[in-house]
Formats: C-alpha cells, structure tokens, sequence
C-alpha cells in the first residue's frame, strides 16, 4: 500500500512531461521548451507574455541583465589580482640589525703617503696655479718636492683644465698654455639644474684613447666640486692597482676605530664586529653581522640596551682632498643585506653623542601576479655580484657593473668583482675613464636598461631612525672622560685624545613593536564565487545549474537537432539519388515532396489506419517531421496544470 | 482551542498511518524547490537523471564546502587597513623637557663628596699606577666603606686561565704595560660570602660610569623625594621663555614630574588638570617654541657624560619613558621639530591581541599613581619592579613602588647591587614580562623631523643673553653661555596626521552575502530553499514517527495473530480486500484504449486509504497534506 501512490505519482510526473529538449523536432521548439522549463527568470516571460511589445521589453530586459551580468563578472575577474593591505603591530623581542660602522676616511692618509704623494702634489700645483692657494709648511708639500715626477703620462693625459665657457680655450695645468678645445662639452653640473653663467669654469677632458677626436669634456661650476672629481678618479685609478690585503692593513683596525662597546647592558669588544672592506670607505666594521651564525636580540627598548660604542675618529689623518668632513658613518641594515654606506649611510658627528632610536617595520608585497617584485631575485637576469641577498640596489649595481665589464673590459672600482675581471686601471685599460663616464651617464639617463630589469625585492625591513645628538662629553666630564679614554685607548698613542677626535653613538630600539605591513589578496576563489553567484542571482536567478542548461540547450541539444535534420536532409538527398540511380522518375519524386513534405509520407508501406490516426494535419504543422504527439501526456497536461492556454498551442493542434 | 485542534488532528494521523512515502516527499520535493537541481533529476531520462543527481550532489557538496571556506574565514576575524593622510585639528602633543642631568651638583655636592673623593682616587690610581704621587698627600683618608661593598677591579686577562685581579686600594703593585682589560666592577651578595660576580667591562669609561651610578642610586634613594625635587633643576631656572602659537606662556604652564633618570622634568599640555591643547596650523609659528638654560657647568661630573635638553613628545595622560622614546637636543643650537602623528587604530579582542586601557592585563601597573594610561613600557617596568620586590625584596630607585616597599639603598639591603644586575641580566624574567604585557589598541607615534641650527647667531648673542639673564635673575650680569642655552620649536607638518585605522574585513553582512553568493552560483538557492528542505526533513521525521508507530501496531497485532493464528478476518480487512479489489482495477485498467477517454477531473487523486478508514474525516487529511 506504501508504495502505490509514490508509483503513481512517478507515473503522473512522466506523462505530465513536455516535450523534451533533444526531443523538441525543431530549434523554436526547444527554445520554447527551455524558456518555459528553465531555473532563470526572464526567459519565462519572454514566452509567456502575450503582445509583442511586452514580448520585446522582456526580450530586451532579458538580454539586457545577460549583459550586466556578463560585464559585472567580467569587472570581477578583472579586479581579482587586487591586495588589501593589513598592518599588524607585533610586541616582542626583537631581532637587533647589523650595524656597519666606518669612518668617513677610508685610509690613513700617513700610510697612503707613498701612493698618493703624486697625485697630492699634482692637486696641489693645480690649486697654486688656478686659485692662488699654497700651503706654506705642510709636510705632504715637502715630501712631493723630494718625489720625482716618475710616470707623469698619466696626468698628462688628463689635467685639470681652467677655460673660458665659450671661447672654448682652456689653461692646462701643467704648461700653462691656452689651448683649443674639441669634442663635446659635459657640464657635469649643469646638466640636471642650470647654472646660469659663470665666467671661470674649471674641469677636466676625457678622450677616447683609440680616437682622440672623441673627446669629452666634464666642467664645473665649483671648484671644490672640480677637484674632488679630479682626485677621486685618479685616486680609484691607483687604488685599482693595490692588492685587497694591502689596502686593508693601509685601512683603519677594529682597535683603532673602537674605542668602547656596550651592549644590552654588558660589555663588548672587537670580537663582536665583522670587518667588512668597502672600496670607498676602507675598513668598516659590521656589529651584530650574524657571522658566527648567532643573531643578538633585544628584549628591551630604550638606550641603556642598545649599543653604545665610543669611535676613535682620527681627524689628523685624513686625507685633505678626498674627504672633506670629519665623523663617521653608520648604517643600519639587515644581516643578510649588504650595507650600502655610501648611498644610504648617516653620518655621525664628533664630540657629540648621538643617539639613534629605532622603530622597525617589516613589508612584504604580494609578488605576482599582483605586483611586479621578486621573492629572491632568481628570476631577474643580472647576476647578484654582492654575496648577499638581492635588493633593488644590488641589481642596479650588478647591471652597471656587468656593462662595463661588457663595454670597457675591466671593473670599475667602487662594485665587486665580477668573475674574470679586474679593476680598471690607466695602465692596463688607458681608455677606462672616457668609458666609465659615457657609460654612466648612459645609466643616469636609463639608457642601459638596468632600471627596467631590476625590480624591487618583495620583502623588506626598515628600520626607521630618529637620531638626536647631544654635547658630549659634557664640559665639566670631558676633563676625566678623556683622560679615562686615553687610557684605555692604551699605551700606543701617548698623546692625550682630544673631543674632536671621538664620536659617541647610541642606537637602540624606541620601543620593541615590530609593525607588519603586509599585502594580502583581497580576493579568493571562494570569495570570487560567491560574488559570481550573487551577481547572477541579483539579476537572473541564475546559477551553474542555469549555466548547464544553457550549454545542453544552446549547444549540445541545438547541435543535435541541427545535425539531426542535416542527417535526414543527407538520408533523403541519398533515398533520391538511389531512387534517381534505380531509374524512378525525378518529376513524381519532385511532386510527392512538395505536395507532402513529410518523411513518414515517403514510407513505402501504405498507411494503416493506425499510422493514418496518428497523422497530424501537415499543413498545420509548420515543420513537419515531428513525431506523433503524446496525446495522453496532453489530455492530463489539460487536466492538472495551470499554464496558460497559449503554451499548449501546439500540442493541441 | 487552536491547541487541542492541533492535537486532535496530530492523533488522527497518527492513527492513520502515513499519508505517503518518502520515495513520494522526495520526488515532490525535487518537483517543487526552488533550488536549480533536484528539478531536473526527475524531469530528465534516465541517463541524465544520473548525471543530474550527481551533479546536484556536487553542487552541494560543493556549497557546503565553500561555505565552511569561508565560515572559516569569517571566523579568523581578519581586518583591512585604511589609511588616511592629512592635516587637520589636533590635540597638540603633551611635550616633556628634562635637563640631562638629573640635580644640580652645587646642590647634592654634599651627599656625593665621599664617593666623589673615591672614585677621583680610584682613576688616579689607574690612570697612574706608579705609587707615591701627589693625591695621597693631600687627600684626607678615604671611606673605603662604600668601596668594599662593590670594589672596582682590574682584571688581567692575559692570562686566560688565571686572571690576575686587582683591587685599585688594596694592592699597590703595578699594573705595568700588561693591562688591556679595563675596569671591571664587582659587585658580591649578602655579607661578603663567595657568591660574587664580576661585572666585566672592556673599558675604564663604562666602569666608572657605571659603579658611580650604581654607588650614587644608593645614596640618593635614601634622600626623601621632597628633597629631592629641591635639588632637581626648578622650573624658572630652567624654562626661560615659552610661546605657544601666538600665545606667550611661562614655566607655570609646565606640570613637574619626577623622573628618577632625569630629576624634575616639566610637561607642556599634559591635559592631566585642564583641557588638553588644539592646533589648528601646520608650521613653526604656531607651534610651541621654547627657550631652555640647562647650567652646564652645574652638572654631576661622574653621572652624565652627555649634556643637552632630553625631550619627549607623547600623549596627554601618558607617563614619559624618556630612556626609550626621548631625543636629546645640544646646547647652543636650535632645535626645530616637524610633527607628524602617525596613530595606529587597532580592534580588540577578538581582531587582534591587544589591550584597550590594560585592564586585562596581569601586571599592576605602578605607573597608575602618576594617573597616567597604560602604556606597554609602563607594563614591563612595572613587571620588572615587581619582580625586584619580591626577589630581592626592595624596588629600584629607577621605578615606581608598590605600596609599602622601599627604594634599595646599600645599609638596609646591602646585596641589591648583586640581586638587581642578576635580574636585570637574566633573560628569562624579562621574556616573562614580555609576554605577560600586551601592546595598546591605539599606538600613536610622533614621527620628528629633526633640524639644527646654531642659535644664538654671533652677531645676536649679546643682547639675547643678557635679556634672558635680566629676566631670569634680575641682574645685568650675564649668567647664561653658549654650552646652557636651548631653543627648541616644535610644531606640526603639513600633514599632520597618518592614520592607519582597522576594520572588520568580514562582517556579519559580507558573510551572509558571500554564503547567499556560493549557493546561489552553485545551486540557485536561498535561505528559503534551506527552509524548504528543512521541511522536508520534518515531513520525513514525520513519516518515520507514524511508520514505527504502525509497525509496533502491527507487531502487537501478529502477536495477537500468533495467539490466534486462525482468527477470522474482520470486517475491517474483509473492507479492505474488496476495495482493493476495487480500485486495482484503475491501476491496472491503463489500456490505450483510455487514451480517448475525457480529461479526468482537476482533483488531485483523493487519499482513499484514508477516505477508507474513516470516510466522514474527509476535509482533516486535505489541509494535513497541504
């Protein structure tokens, strides 16, 4: 008994069926099945509607919410790589970064004596004869007047050069005479910001050694800034030449620069900092590197746990042309970071204390495809020349030094080594400097194309500063502070150290939250789902259920029906042929179809009274090859649902 | 009456049996949901009705899959940032300014003598170790008392396995050319027994440094606070002209604090008794300018080597850790300072695992007698005290007491030196504090930008420092100098502010909203499709309740059939047997023949079995089937 009704019903269900989709005989009919049947409003009304101008408005209005949501989701799916930004604040013990500390004069200048007293007396001749200046009783002057010129080619080929702007003739250095110049002129000053026109301008040519005519010539506004660039391209031509454990025992020593150390509270020496050869800056020593494979950390803020250290700065033996401020310079990086001092150093000033706090934040950017950035630097095609990891610096650096090793042959002096080169000096490379400047310029005006393969790095920490500076020692304490100091400074200087000679420095956490900025993706598939969902639920009821049906209908059963009335076509075009072949005459073939277009007409057997029945009428039918209607389907249809008399046009006829 | 009709009917069905199965719920169910599946699951053939079942059971899964997803999510309780730049009106900065130095040495000259004479012995006898100079000669004899409680050593380290250790008074000998380990400084627990420590420093400089303050923190804890802040610098002295805005101010708009680092600080707008100060301009002409005289020459010698103004910008009703936060400003410059606050503006719990006021967390906070907030440096110093009284049982002079307790001086607690760098040092108390503690909700920063320049210029010294010497002591005499003076101004940027203020990144309204979006992508339902299906199951429940209920009765009926196995059948069945009959006939009875038959009536089938049972209860099982 249980069963019987759940049968029937099943039984009711299947006679209540329409005519199915791949069953519907034609294309109008299927889309009339599906409009009626289908999950997706709209398509309903569009057959239910009775007048053609509400017919066309739900057409319209039909087509139009496909529209909006076709572009909806397509915003969607534009929009989906977007991040949203979340900042955390982290308390916690904190990772204490590497400090790099050196001084500002990268050698002792009494030790670079014997390189450098050329260049010195070359300098010096040139501020006698252009400026009027000399240096009465200075000892470098006395040495340089015991030096013989030896090997004095080299400044020959490019001396400093006083001339008028547009008269285009120069006073050489070394003879005095006005000569002619040629070649394009660099106003190495003026190039970016205008300096208007001064009548004295001093600097220097550059010649293409293979081609003399190509000459390039760098001027100045300032003297100062003139001779600073004169000396600094000589003297990196010299020190291109001196082997890297010479140049270190010529720099300053941990000893020599360290004068106290305090950290977390407790004492440190020279065995807590790494020496770390700069090219330009000698000597510096890194605290704190991670070298030994252990990170200090700090686990309280403030002054008293950082690092306190006293610098031994000493002023008298700085070189005069090459550094012209006194102090030190610091850097705060991370250890895996390699510290460019010379770009983004702070300078240190002397008899002062001065104090860094600190407040770290760590970034991170979502690579792609959200951003243009790069985990690791793996996939960026300029090879990593520094032994740390990459950063946007490194890249560039790499890049320019990788092109000069490719366009000049030999290394410029500031960058690590690439494999297989050498530092470019006169006496190998005469043609270095002309190069290394055309090629730098090249790169300023990102010509090089370095600033386009070099991207910045994903991840990065910063630690921001705020460094104030107070007296030090203060005038009552200098008195023991110093005499205390020379005393630990130990018996290897026997003079007395004076305040300008000693640079106090505090760096230390602020306080131990660590912010976290971080780019999360604003959009997952879940999320983008749901949005799909809600867009095709706000204006068509739609879902992927509507979606299949719409690919079963539009496509597979359109297809079918399609395919199945070219297969007839095909069948009977073959029946003719045959027919044609077998000697039937075409005429009455031709007749027979126009007069009955329907196949089951063209059946051989005659009709029985049951096929001739089941007949509809063919000139109601507009399309006449369907299949008999299910005329008990029809009479419950009648019976039990409420559609709208107009839906069972065709059933009925 | 609704409830006892309710009841009757519920009986009657009861008694009825189930009006249909569930094979019939379900097929009217998938018949009549809205949710986009089930419907064709019976509308299609066979081999379709199987792809359609599948397919729904997919979608379904699939729904509740990415509804976990992102219950789940909703449930990590994300936030998203925004940030905001600009300017507008702000409470100014509370702007605390201290002297370096934390009392005048013409004023403590007196308590610090002995240790003075001590430590000026001491560094004569390192810095000249040959015995039989001038100072023994003059000096009269040393209290070695404060000396033998925390001697100062030299260690020879040359010899890594036996340092060589010497005390500086008690023996004379030498140190010769050997030495390259500075001082060092010992410090020994209770009543001289073995248990000592030796405090090693690389340098002579830190060594005295550090033994002089930690010789002088006994001394001056014992002076009563009173006294103290008298010895401090006073506000008139050291506050010599103020102007806020257009507005001139005095020393007496400064509210004294006692800060143990630096002696009597002064706070400008600490908002602690009247309004807390706006301003409504970016730019040094109406921000706060001041003019500081901090007597350089006035300075402990041993205690500070640094000298300047120590300054601190924070919020109103918050206490000054100027060892962490502060900045130093040097004598005979002028210090300009470019504010910009960057706020931080968090959601608590459960967003995030912070705290609002710190009232939640376990540590008492000692700075709550100054009034102030809770801050996270408030929290660990008074972790860090905390855990000082109750080990070593008194409180650093450093930080606030608890009720009760009293600073550690050497005469009543002659091992705190040993106890307190013991702690101090020990990592593990300090990870304790760090994780009892927990950070603000809303962390508001001053970022500075910091500029010098020196003031007074040469050309305009004179008359500034004898105006500024008439005002502050009546006097034509000129009583300032270069290495006192100050000037600091402090002022907004143009974008004064950058705020960064969080937001629930899933809502109650995004959650619904995105479940509503996946079932609705997947399947086309809605909340009502749920209750839908919901009432299906109490259908079912219902069916399953009157099946068990017919099943017992006919359990209890074989077993009476088993007593009776061959009673006759009652009239009841008889009933049934011929109605069946009966009505077999219509199943059966679907010949093509009836296709001609005239469309049935727009009833649906009557329930005949119930029409059978009780035939006067017609209407009852309508409106229960409806």
């Amino acid at each position: 008994a249980a069963t019987a009704p759940g049968k029937k019903i099943t039984a009711r269900i299947k006679r209540t069926l329409p005519v199915r989709g791949p069953q519907a005989p034609t294309l109008s009919e299927l889309m009339r099945w599906y409009c009626l049947n289908t999950n997706t409003h709209g398509c309903r009304r569009i057959v239910v509607s009775r007048g053609r101008l509400r017919r066309l408005l739900w057409i319209l209005l039909t087509l139009g919410a496909v529209g909006l949501i076709l572009w909806q989701c397509a915003e969607l799916l534009l929009n989906y790589y977007s991040a949203s930004v979340s900042v955390t604040v982290q308390f916690q013990k904190l990772p204490f970064p590497a400090v790099t500390i050196c001084n500002i004069n990268p050698y002792k200048y009494s030790s670079m004596k014997d390189y450098l007293s050329e260049l010195d007396k070359e300098t010096k001749k040139a501020l006698e004869t252009f400026y009027g200046f000399s240096e009465g009783k200075s000892k470098v002057r006395r040495s340089v007047d015991e030096w013989n010129s030896t090997g004095n080619d080299f400044f020959e080929q490019i001396p400093l050069l006083k001339f008028e702007d547009f008269s285009r003739t120069a006073t050489d250095l070394r003879s005095g005479q006005k000569r002619k110049i040629e070649g394009s002129v660099f106003h190495k000053d003026s190039s970016i910001v205008n300096s208007g026109d001064s009548n004295d301008i001093i600097g220097f040519q550059l010649c293409d050694a293979n081609n003399s005519s190509e000459c390039a010539l760098y001027t100045f506004s300032s003297g100062v800034n003139a001779i600073q660039e004169w000396y600094k391209l000589h003297y990196m031509n010299i020190m291109a030449q001196i082997p890297l454990e010479t140049k270190e025992k010529l720099s300053y020593s941990a000893d020599d620069l360290l004068l106290t150390c305090f950290f977390d509270g407790l004492s440190c020496d020279k065995r807590h900092f790494t020496r770390f050869h700069h090219p330009l800056h000698g000597n510096c020593y890194t605290f704190n590197s991670g070298e030994n494979g252990t990170i200090l950390s700090t686990s309280t803020g403030g002054s008293e746990y950082g690092l306190q250290v006293v610098l031994y700065i000493d002023e008298a033996d700085y070189n005069p042309f090459l550094v012209t401020s006194t102090g030190a310079k610091i850097i705060v990086h991370d250890q895996n970071e390699y510290p460019f001092i010379e770009d983004i150093g702070t300078e240190i000033e002397t008899a002062a204390a001065t104090s860094i706090g600190m407040h770290f934040t760590r970034s991170r950017k979502l690579s792609k495809p959200y951003s243009d950035c790069t985990e690791t630097g793996d996939d960026i095609p300029v090879e990593n020349l520094y032994n740390k990891s990459y950063s946007l610096q490194i890249c560039l650096h790499s890049c320019f030094q990788k092109a000069m090793v490719d366009s000049c042959g030999c290394a410029q002096y500031a960058q690590p080594l690439p494999a297989g080169a050498e530092y470019c000096n006169y006496k190998k490379n005469p043609n270095w400097m002309y190069c290394y400047y055309r090629l730098h310029e090249k790169f300023v005006k990102e010509q090089l194309g370095c600033q386009q393969i070099c991207k910045d790095a994903c991840s990065f920490k910063e630690w921001a500063l705020t460094t104030s500076i107070a007296q030090w020692p203060s005038t009552v304490s200098e008195d023991w502070m110093l005499r205390v100091l020379s005393w630990d400074k130990g018996q290897k200087i026997n003079k007395k150290l004076n305040k300008t000679d000693l640079a106090n420095l505090m760096v230390f956490y602020k306080d131990l939250n660590e912010r976290f900025i971080s780019e999360n993706p604003a959009n997952t598939l879940v999320i983008l789902l749901s949005n799909f969902g809600g867009q095709l639920g706000l204006w068509m009821s739609c879902s992927v259920v509507c979606v299949i049906e719409i690919v079963e209908v539009f496509f597979i059963d359109s297809l079918s029906i399609v395919m199945r009335r070219q297969w007839q076509k095909a069948k009977k075009w073959w029946n003719d042929r045959k027919r044609d072949r077998s000697g039937k005459p075409p005429q009455a073939g031709d007749l027979e179809r126009q007069g009955h277009d329907n196949p089951i007409c063209l059946d051989e057997d005659l009709p029985t009274f049951n096929t001739a029945l089941r007949l509809p009428l063919p000139q109601d039918n507009p399309l006449p090859r369907t299949p008999p209607p299910n005329y008990s389907t029809l009479r419950l249809e009648t019976a039990f649902t409420e559609q709208l008399p107009d839906t069972l046009e065709v059933g009925q006829h | 009456m609704n409830l006892k009709k309710y009841f009757i009917r519920a009986l009657h069905r009861l008694q009825k049996g189930p009006g249909y199965t569930y094979k019939e719920l379900l097929v009217w169910y998938c018949d009549n949901t809205n949710t986009h599946g089930p419907k064709r699951i019976i509308k299609e053939g066979p081999k379709k009705k199987f792809i359609w079942f599948f397919l729904t059971l997919l979608f379904a899964s699939l729904v509740f899959w990415q509804w976990g997803i992102l219950i789940n999510t909703y449930l990590s309780y994300n936030v998203t940032s925004s940030l905001s730049i600009g300017f507008k009106t702000m409470k100014f900065p509370a702007v605390t300014v201290c002297n370096a130095n934390p009392f005048k040495y013409s004023e403590v000259k007196h308590l610090l003598k002995e240790l003075d004479r001590l430590i000026e012995a001491a560094l004569e006898r390192i810095l000249q170790p040959t015995p039989g100079n001038s100072s023994e000669k003059i000096s009269p004899p040393l209290d070695l008392e404060l000396w033998h409680q925390i001697p100062l050593v030299l260690i020879d380290e040359h010899d890594k396995d036996n340092p060589i250790i010497l005390d500086i008074f008690e023996s004379n000998q030498t140190a010769g050319g050997n030495q390259t380990a500075g001082g060092n400084e010992t410090s020994c627990s209770h009543q001289g027994s073995d248990n000592c420590t030796y405090r090693n420093f690389t340098s002579a400089a830190q060594a005295v440094t550090e033994w002089y303050i930690l010789q002088s923190t006994s001394i001056l804890s014992k002076v009563p606070l009173q006294e103290r802040i008298r010895m401090g610098y006073q506000a008139e002295d050291m506050i010599l002209a103020c102007l806020y805005g257009a507005e001139p101010c005095n020393y007496k708009n400064f509210t004294q604090i006692y800060h143990p680092d630096h002696g009597n600080c002064y706070i400008f707008n600490w908002g602690m008794d009247e309004e807390a100060l706006n301003s409504s301009n970016p730019g040094a002409e109406f921000g706060l300018k001041l003019i500081l005289d901090i007597s350089q020459q006035d300075y402990i010698p041993y205690l500070s080597s640094a000298a300047g103004a120590r300054l601190m910008l924070h919020q109103q009703k918050s206490f000054p850790f100027l060892k962490d936060q502060g900045i130093y400003a040097m004598a005979g410059t002028e210090t300009s300072i470019g504010v910009l606050v960057d706020e931080l503006e968090r959601m608590g719990y459960p967003y995030s695992d912070c705290t609002m006021n710190g009232s939640d967390v376990p540590v008492k906070n000692l700075y709550s007698q100054y009034n102030t907030s809770y801050s996270i440096q408030a929290c660990l110093r008074s972790c860090f005290q905390n855990d000082m009284v109750e080990i070593c049982g008194c409180g650093h002079y450093m930080f606030p007491l608890p009720e009760g307790r009293n600073h550690c001086n050497n005469e009543d607690n002659p091992g705190w030196a040993y106890c307190y760098s013991s702690l101090r040092s020990s990592i593990g108390h300090r990870q304790i504090c760090i994780d009892s503690c927990k950070e603000t909700c809303n962390d508001t920063q001053y970022k500075m930008t910091i500029s010098m320049a020196d003031w007074p210029s040469e050309a305009s010294e004179d008359w500034i420092f004898h105006i500024l010497s008439y005002e502050r002591d009546m006097s034509t005499n000129v009583t300032l100098d270069r290495n006192g003076i100050i000037k600091l101004n402090i002022y907004f940027q143009e974008y004064n502010y950058r705020t960064v203020s969080e937001s629930a990144a899933t809502t109650i309204v995004w959650l619904l909203s995105s479940l509503g979006g996946q079932f609705g992508f997947w399947m086309g339902g809605s909340v009502l499709c749920l209750i839908e299906f919901g009432e299906i199951i109490i259908d079912s429940l219902w069916i399953t309740i009157i099946n068990v209920i017919s099943w017992c009765k006919g359990l209890k009926q074989k077993r009476a059939q088993a007593r009776y196995p061959d009673a006759p059948p009652t009239v009841a069945e008889l009933v049934e047997a011929h109605t069946n009959l009966g009505f077999q006939h219509e199943d059966t009875g679907a010949l093509p023949g009836d296709e001609v038959l005239p469309p049935e009536p727009g009833t649906p089938p009557p329930n005949y079995d119930s029409l059978r049972v009780q035939p006067l209860d017609v209407l009852g099982p309508d409106s229960d089937t409806e």
